[in-house]
């Protein structure tokens, strides 16, 4: 709706007219430089890099390194040459690795659509003028402020038999939550959600902004209701905002330690795929087994992740679709 | 307005990243005659025995006195900590304290210089347990500096006497918990290392054993295993073992105990003066100490804990190190003072004769000369990661008690060769 | 469609008839009114009870009331308090402002940047680049940790803020490149257009005009980078793992924490060090957030 006024432009890109801008790399001296204007393009080379740069230095190595590091045999610390991708046969061979993986995954969908639904409560909320919002919106983000590793060991009490806070208020004498399957499970993703709501509240809290007032004050003038306003407009305009956060809690999710390390240690098939990796690389070192294990990881949050930027990339890119032609 | 803020957020960052220049402190190399202890926990903190004994030591060699680098509380992050530095061969570290489960897996990494030649320094003194914990492939590695035993705590206004077999306790266990309304067995019972410990000295009192003494063959007993493994498993089902049992580590066993809701309890001794410490606890003033059960009622068995002071192979200060954790095994002083001033067992034998008047100090005597270590072997944390999956499910009735005993002897065959 | 047809009705309503809807719209907002109370109870209980547990816990003294589960055990006092800021607390949360806060300002500028030119400038490969972005952040952490180790030990980066601001910035850029380009790409093209008639450069039209507008956007992505670096353990634990006075930073510290004894759980202090460090991040977010609630209208009114 509100991309109808949307012009594509084609003419700034091409008509460029300094030469002399086509050199990004001079950063250091850009206010005359701005004045006559950058071109486009060099603008978003320029943009970009940075970026690219830093992520690259960083992260690019040690990907590298952990590949081919998994392409090596190892009997704990110790090197026993290369072995090719016997490493990876290795671990798709692991039960184990199929039961941390369905741990992981059972563990991201219900957690993750939770936080949505209660993140998108928490938002709509905020979003609202009433009295004391102030203290509410405050009162939101404190699950979330909250030291993951202090909220796996809080939460670890509070469900434990011992000392039971959460029986004690429930008034269940010795209820085993963290003791028995199922339940284990439950107790793990009820604390991630408590956790990490406000994170996807937050993002789509920030979505909601942009939507335009006179969107809703023209829909209401048409006699929408509150849900029809809700499903026919918040929703679609928030997309982007949406599918950012769904992104990053699903790869987050996906990547899950702290919280089934602390309050279960794995038990009862609450074994992440991260525990796994992290046995591996330090608990009981194998550098080889270890590198391919989160190679293997890598490229699963990565494939579920570009599903998402492929159902983003529409939404995020189409504003230069017409340019880039 | 809103630009004004940007451009001073901009500001900002340029200021940050000059001024972002992190403070010199004045640690790092320092004196190359400077010992550096790398331990961790509780006694490492100002004021804990670690650093009195370091104090203890600058007194007498204040040419090469020794720095506490504290370690982080947890065992695991501990090991995770010193392994970095060691991988990168750093020699930060001199000295380090190892627990008794590390020496094997240190050593063949290379990370460890050979004691042997202060072995008979060491060995007249110190407990055979303990001092079979530091050695590994026949050599001496480490220094035993503390040990630990575990031994069952029981309610004396409830029990009368001890029991001394496993299907004894359990008959207490249920009928005692069922009239007073509270749980009957708490141990270390969630899925951790302190699991094996337990599950050990079930399976020890069997008469079972994992290795032969010079670890070179697997003696695992299949049979022994499982009925160890079933027996926990029923116990968990009859009401034997409390509720919580298996979530419950060393601080939930304590609690339950503590605040009354067990009758009995296997744990460290310094569960023992908390608890007395505790004026409101029901079991103060009505709690006593006693060597762990067996199944044949015959002696009993406790798995080691405790601490060894190894030196770092890549140490600049190799023999001012070896010096240290040889005087710290075996003076006298030093090691009295572990039991006397923070109530963490010695490991030097004549220390346990002297103190005989102190009830935990007379207790641990006794269980200490049965007391057996986990396997030095380099594998042992594999080992241990196995037998929690394998053994945790099985008692929980998640999985058949043969099937899992099997298991494991497997995997312990896979890292002999 | 259905208000042009009902709009004819009105003029003819009688008196009586709009009492009476009147008060049952007042009964209906009164409804409301219980309704909205009591969801915000559940709301505020849901978020704060733990926290109240938090607070409750770090204020009892000695082993029995920390163990107890009983929220009101006393005895209560100040001690755990005292204990932490006897261990250089103030030195932890020094450095850990310094490292958040560099990330943040690293991460928004840069990031904004990044965001801005994918979601507006004309280049190539754009999904392939988001999609190269994305991946950066999902290598799973404790396997980088080993070669980021050796790297950074080669480098001198161990012990250092740099050295956890830089990974900081690095791993969280895709967070805030994603979170941007979402909201420079929802900001409607014609006030560019516009400014650019009126003679204003690409640069221009981007810092005056864009960048006020997607302020919600920025603040948001501001928090979100300032939280998760606060709070980040790993890299953490092992790039700066000691020495307070340096470069060790808060969740490191709280896992040196002890209780008197060993095995004693130290729940005391950690209680104590997590109240001490979130209430600076409450502030913090009150304040970052009433710029994200408010920003569209102050851009607006400048636009």
């Amino acid at each position: 709706m509100v991309r109808a006024t949307v012009t594509p432009d084609s003419g700034d890109a091409s008509q460029a007219p300094v030469s002399q801008n086509d050199q990004p790399t001079d950063r250091g001296s850009p206010p005359p430089r701005l004045r006559q204007g950058l071109s486009e393009r060099a603008l978003g080379r320029l943009f970009v890099s940075p970026s690219i740069l830093l992520m690259a230095l960083v992260a690019l190595f040690p990907v590298i390194w952990a590949f081919v590091l998994s392409l090596q045999l190892y009997n704990r610390r110790q090197p026993q040459g290369f072995g090719g991708f016997q490493n990876y046969l290795e671990a798709l061979t692991m039960p184990r690795f199929w039961d941390s993986i369905q741990f992981t995954f059972l563990f991201t969908v219900t957690s993750v659509t939770a936080e949505f639904v209660i993140g998108m409560g928490f938002a709509l909320l905020m979003n609202q003028s009433f009295r004391g919002r102030g203290v509410t919106r405050a009162a939101i983000l404190v699950p979330w402020v909250i030291p993951t590793v202090v909220a796996a060991q809080m939460w670890f009490f509070m469900f434990n038999i011992t000392p039971g806070f959460i029986n004690n208020l429930l008034g269940l004498e010795n209820f085993n939550w963290l003791g028995q399957r199922g339940w284990a499970t439950f107790a793990v993703v009820f604390a991630d959600v408590w956790k990490t709501a406000p994170f996807v509240a937050l993002l789509l809290l920030a979505g909601l902004q942009t939507i335009p007032g006179d969107v809703y004050e023209s829909a209401r003038v048409d006699g929408a209701g509150p849900f029809a306003r809700f499903w026919h407009i918040t929703l679609p305009l928030l997309r982007p905002a949406i599918l950012v956060a769904l992104l990053f809690r699903t790869v987050e999710a996906l990547r899950v330690y702290d919280l089934p390390q602390v309050m279960t240690r794995g038990a009862f098939d609450t074994e992440s795929l991260s525990m796994l990796v992290q046995q591996y690389v330090v608990r009981t070192p194998d550098p080889g087994f270890g590198a391919a294990l989160s190679t293997l990881t890598f490229v699963l949050i990565l494939g579920i992740g570009l599903i998402f930027v492929r159902l983003l990339g529409r939404d995020l890119v189409i504003g230069t679709e017409g340019s880039r032609r | 307005m809103r630009a004004r803020t940007l451009m001073a957020m901009g500001g900002a960052a340029a200021l940050l990243a000059v001024a972002a220049c992190t403070p010199s402190g004045g640690s790092g190399g320092g004196d190359s005659n400077e010992i550096v202890w790398a331990i961790g926990g509780a006694e490492a903190q100002p004021g804990g025995i670690h650093q009195k004994v370091a104090e203890l030591w600058n007194e007498l060699n204040p040419d090469t006195p020794v720095r506490i680098e504290i370690l982080p509380n947890e065992a695991d992050q501990q090991r995770e900590q010193q392994a970095l530095e060691l991988q990168a061969e750093g020699s930060g570290f001199d000295v380090l304290g190892v627990d008794v489960i590390w020496t094997g897996e240190y050593q063949e990494n290379g990370w460890l210089e050979s004691l042997e030649d202060v072995r008979d320094q060491i060995e007249p003194v110190v407990l055979p347990g303990p001092f079979e914990s530091a050695i590994w492939g026949g050599e001496l590695w480490a220094a035993p500096y503390n040990t630990n035993a575990g031994f069952l705590y029981y309610r004396t206004d409830l029990v009368d006497t001890p029991p001394t077999t496993w299907e004894e306790l359990c008959e207490i266990a249920i009928e005692v918990g069922q009239e007073e309304g509270i749980g009957g067995y708490i141990a270390q019972g969630a899925q951790y290392e302190g699991f094996v410990v337990n599950w050990l000295e079930f399976y020890w009192g069997t008469g079972g054993d994992l290795f032969n003494s010079d670890q070179s063959q697997v003696v695992f007993d299949v049979d022994r295993a499982t009925q160890a493994t079933e027996f926990m498993a029923e116990a968990l089902d009859s009401g034997c073992f409390a509720p919580g049992f298996n979530t419950a580590m060393e601080e939930e066993a304590r609690n339950e105990f503590q605040s009354g809701n067990a009758v009995f309890m296997r744990n460290w001794p310094y569960a023992y003066s908390l608890i007395e410490d505790d004026a409101e606890s029901p079991a103060n003033g009505n709690f006593g100490i006693a060597p762990m059960p067996t199944f044949d009622g015959q002696g009993t068995i406790s798995t080691l804990g405790g601490f060894n002071l190894a030196v770092s192979a890549f140490s600049d200060n190799k023999e001012a190190a070896k010096e240290f954790v040889v005087w710290a095994a075996t003076d006298p002083q030093v090691q009295r003072m572990l039991a006397t001033e923070a109530s963490v067992p010695p490991v030097m034998a004549s220390v346990y004769e002297e103190l005989s008047d102190d009830p935990v100090m007379a207790l641990l005597g006794e269980v200490l000369a049965d007391a057996r270590p986990r396997p030095a072997s380099p594998a042992w944390n594999e080992i241990s990661v196995e037998m929690q999956r394998a053994l945790f499910p099985a008692y929980n009735g998640d999985a058949d008690a043969r099937d899992a005993a099997e298991t494991v002897r497997s995997f312990l065959e896979s890292t002999i060769n | 469609m259905t208000s042009t047809t009902a709009d004819p009705v009105r003029p003819k309503a009688t008196r009586s008839l709009d009492l009476k809807s009147r008060r049952a719209a007042r009964r209906r907002d009164a409804a409301q009114l219980w309704g909205k109370t009591a969801l915000l109870g559940v709301i505020l209980l849901w978020c704060l009870f733990p926290f109240f547990w938090l607070i409750m816990t770090s204020l009892k003294q000695g082993d029995r009331a920390l163990n107890s589960p009983n929220l009101f055990q006393g005895p209560f006092g100040f001690q755990n308090y005292l204990a932490v800021f006897q261990q250089n607390f103030h030195l932890n949360l020094r450095n850990s402002f310094v490292v958040a806060g560099t990330t943040t300002i690293l991460c928004v500028v840069i990031g904004t940047l990044c965001a801005y030119a994918i979601a507006r400038l004309p280049m190539k490969g754009k999904v392939l680049l988001l999609s190269g972005v994305l991946a950066v952040s999902l290598f799973p952490p404790v396997a980088l940790v080993p070669p980021l180790y050796e790297l950074w030990r080669s480098l001198g980066l161990l012990n250092t803020w740099e050295g956890l601001y830089i990974p900081y910035t690095a791993f969280t850029l895709p967070l805030t490149v994603f979170i941007l380009t979402a909201f420079f790409s929802s900001i409607p093209r014609d006030l560019e257009e516009a400014a650019k008639i009126d003679g204003a450069t690409p640069f221009q039209a981007f810092f005056k005009i864009v960048l006020p507008l997607a302020s919600p956007g920025v603040f948001a992505a501001a928090i979100i980078i300032f939280v998760q670096a606060w709070n980040e353990f790993l890299l953490a634990s092992t790039f700066a793992p000691r020495h307070p006075e340096i470069a060790q930073t808060v969740p490191v510290a709280i896992a040196y924490f002890t209780g008197a004894v060993e095995y004693q759980r130290p729940i005391g202090t950690i209680t104590a060090a997590c109240v001490v460090v979130t209430i600076p991040m409450i502030i913090m977010a009150l304040i970052f957030q009433k710029r994200i609630v408010s920003g569209l209208i102050a851009g607006s009114v400048k636009g």
